[in-house]
C-alpha cells in the first residue's frame, strides 16, 4: 500500500523540475545533453551487449517462426532479379561513368568527387515514435552531424547525432526529416516535326544553346575540374548530330521539399511550383536531391520516384507521394558522404555565394 | 560511513537503477527486434505502471521519472520528454489504491494494460507539444492496442519483479 512522506514528495518535485529543465536545455541545443547521453552510453553499452547475446536465440527463433516463408520467397525473387540485372549493371556502370565524366567536364558537381565512409547498421531506435538507426562509425571516421547517408539503392537519411565511434542516422521517413529535392522530368516520346522544320531542329549547335560554365555556382562545393574543352566554347564549331530539345535547360527539373511522415506512410514532396516551367509532374518521375549552398546533401542522389500526385486548389501546387528506392526496413550497410555545405563548416553561417 | 554506503547500495532506488538497466537492455535488443505487427512492445511503461499500482502514486511517479530519464538517454528525442510521460503514467497508476481498497492481481493487470495504451499515445502527443510534430496520426491507436495486448501477457511476469525491485527492505 502507498506510503507518503514529505521527503519523497520533495524528491518527486525535484525530479519533475529536472526533467523540464533538461527538455529546455536539450531543445535549445546545449552540449550538456550530449555529454549525459555519452556518459550513459558508456555505462549502458556493456549491459546492452550482454542483453543482445542472451536474447539473440529468442530473436532468431522468432524470425524463424514469422519470417521463414517470406525469406524463401524473397530469396527466389532476388536470385531472379540478380540474373536479370547482371547484364544491365555493366551497361549502367558505363553510363554512370560517362555521365560523371560529362558533369566533371562541365564543371558540375558529381558524387564521384566526394569521399565517403562505409558503416554497418547496429541497431534501430527502441521506440515506436522515432525513425532512426545507429551505425558503427562516428566522429573518429570524420562523420559530422548533417551528413547524408546512402545505401546501394539511394538516399537513406542524415546523421543527427555523432559520438566517437557511433552515430545516429535519422531516416527519410521520420516526420522531422526535410530535404530539398528536385523532380526529374521523364523523357517524352519523340514527336515527328512538321514538314520542312526537321532539318533546323536536328542541327542545333551547342554554341547557341549550351552555356559555357567556368566554375561551380554551388557554394561549398569544389568540382574536380572546370576546364571547358575548346570545341564546346568555340561558337563556330558545328555539331550536326547533336539534338537539343527546345527549352530543355529550363524544363528538366522542378524543386520541392521532401518530408517524412512515419514508417507507415510514404514521404511527400511539397512546395512544387505550379508547373509552369516543368509541365505536368508524372507518376514515375525520378526524385533526386537538389543540392545547393544550404542543402545538407549534394545534388543528384537518388531518393525515389513519384508514386502519387495529390493536386491542390489555388497556387499551393501539388503534393507528391514518394516511393523510396532504398528499403529502409532492411538496412545493413550504409555509406556516409563526407559532405558539408559551407554554411555548416567551422560552425559559422556564411551566406556568400561564389561568383 | 560503511553502513551509509551499504544502506545506499541496498536501497530500493539502487535496485531500481540496476533492474531498469536490464529492462532497458531488453527493450533495446529483444523487444526492438521482435516487433509484432511492426510495433515494439513497451516493457518500461509496463514496469512503471506496475510500480504505481503496487506502491502508489509517489513511488510510481519517481520510478517513471528515473526510468524515463534512462530511456531518454538512448533515444534521440529531447532528454526528459519520455521521463515526464512515464512519470505521469506512474502517477496515474498510483491512483488505483484510491479507487480500490484492496486491489487484486487482475485489477492491477487491468490498470497496467489501460495505462500502457495511454502511455503509448502520450509519447507522440507530448512530442507534438514540445514541437516535434508528425507522430500524432491514426497509427498511434494501432500501436497502443498492440502494446496493451503484449503488456497484458507480460504483466503477470513484471508485477512480481516490480514488487521485488521496489520493496523497502529485502530482509523479512
Amino acid at each position: 500500500m502507498a506510503t507518503y512522506s514529505g521527503k519523497r514528495r520533495r524528491a518527486l518535485i525535484l525530479l519533475a523540475l529536472t526533467t523540464v529543465m533538461l527538455i529546455t536545455i536539450d531543445i535549445r541545443g546545449g552540449g550538456a545533453s550530449s555529454g549525459v547521453r555519452s556518459l550513459f552510453g558508456t555505462v549502458f553499452r556493456p549491459v546492452e551487449g550482454v542483453a543482445r547475446v542472451v536474447t539473440r536465440p529468442i530473436s532468431n527463433a522468432w524470425y524463424g517462426i514469422t519470417n521463414y516463408e517470406d525469406v524463401v520467397d524473397e530469396n527466389e525473387l532476388l536470385r531472379e532479379k540478380v540474373a536479370q540485372q547482371e547484364g544491365a549493371a555493366v551497361a549502367a556502370a558505363a553510363s554512370v561513368r560517362l555521365a560523371q565524366e560529362l558533369l566533371a567536364l562541365n564543371g558540375l558537381p558529381t558524387l564521384a568527387g566526394i569521399n565517403s565512409v562505409s558503416a554497418q547498421v547496429i541497431g534501430d531506435s527502441p521506440s515506436n515514435f522515432s525513425q532512426t538507426v545507429e551505425i558503427n562509425q562516428g566522429s573518429e571516421s570524420g562523420i559530422r552531424v548533417g551528413m547524408p547517408v546512402l545505401n546501394a539503392a539511394g538516399l537513406v537519411g542524415k546523421v543527427t547525432k555523432v559520438y566517437d565511434d557511433r552515430s545516429i542516422v535519422m531516416l527519410i521517413t521520420d516526420p522531422a526529416y526535410a530535404l530539398s529535392v528536385k523532380i526529374v522530368k521523364l523523357p517524352e516520346e519523340p514527336v515527328a516535326p512538321p514538314p520542312g522544320e526537321g532539318a533546323e531542329s536536328t542541327t542545333t549547335t551547342t554554341s547557341t544553346t549550351l552555356p559555357a560554365p567556368t566554375t561551380s555556382f554551388i557554394a561549398g562545393f569544389t568540382p574536380g575540374t572546370t576546364t571547358i574543352p575548346n570545341q564546346v566554347t568555340r561558337p563556330t564549331v558545328q555539331v550536326p548530330s547533336l539534338t537539343v530539345p527546345s527549352g530543355n535547360v529550363d524544363s528538366v527539373r522542378e524543386t520541392g521539399v521532401l518530408e517524412g511522415r512515419g514508417p507507415t506512410r510514404l514521404p511527400i514532396v511539397r512546395f512544387i511550383d505550379s508547373s509552369q516551367r516543368f509541365g505536368r509532374v508524372q507518376v514515375g518521375s525520378p526524385i533526386v536531391t537538389s543540392g545547393g549552398s544550404l542543402s545538407l546533401a549534394p545534388p543528384d542522389i537518388v531518393v525515389g520516384t513519384v508514386s502519387r500526385i495529390n493536386e491542390r486548389l489555388g497556387t499551393a501546387g501539388p503534393v507528391l507521394e514518394v516511393s523510396l528506392v532504398a528499403d529502409l526496413t532492411n538496412l545493413s550497410f550504409v555509406r556516409i558522404l563526407l559532405y558539408q555545405p559551407v554554411t555548416e563548416q567551422n560552425g559559422t553561417t556564411q551566406t556568400t555565394v561564389a561568383p | 560511513m560503511i553502513e551509509r554506503v551499504l544502506a545506499i547500495v541496498g536501497s530500493r532506488w539502487t535496485r531500481l537503477v540496476l533492474v531498469a538497466l536490464v529492462l532497458l537492455g531488453i527493450q533495446t535488443t529483444l523487444l526492438n527486434d521482435l516487433r509484432p505487427f511492426g510495433v515494439m512492445a513497451q516493457i518500461l511503461v509496463l514496469f512503471v505502471a506496475s510500480a504505481g499500482t503496487i506502491y502508489g502514486a509517489e513511488i510510481g511517479a519517481i520510478t517513471g521519472l528515473m526510468v524515463g530519464l534512462m530511456y531518454d538517454a538512448v533515444l534521440t528525442t529531447p532528454l526528459g520528454s519520455n521521463a515526464l510521460v512515464l512519470g505521469v503514467i506512474g502517477l496515474l497508476a498510483g491512483g488505483l489504491p484510491y479507487f480500490v481498497r484492496e486491489p487484486t492481481w487482475w485489477s492491477r493487470v487491468a490498470v497496467v494494460v489501460v495505462l500502457s495504451a495511454l502511455g503509448e499515445m502520450l509519447f507522440p502527443v507530448f512530442q507534438a507539444l514540445i514541437g516535434f510534430e508528425g507522430w500524432v496520426q491514426p497509427r498511434m491507436l494501432v500501436v497502443a492496442l498492440v502494446v496493451a495486448t503484449i503488456n497484458l501477457l507480460l504483466a503477470p511476469l513484471v508485477l512480481p519483479l516490480t514488487r521485488w525491485t521496489l520493496k523497502e527492505s529485502l530482509v523479512g
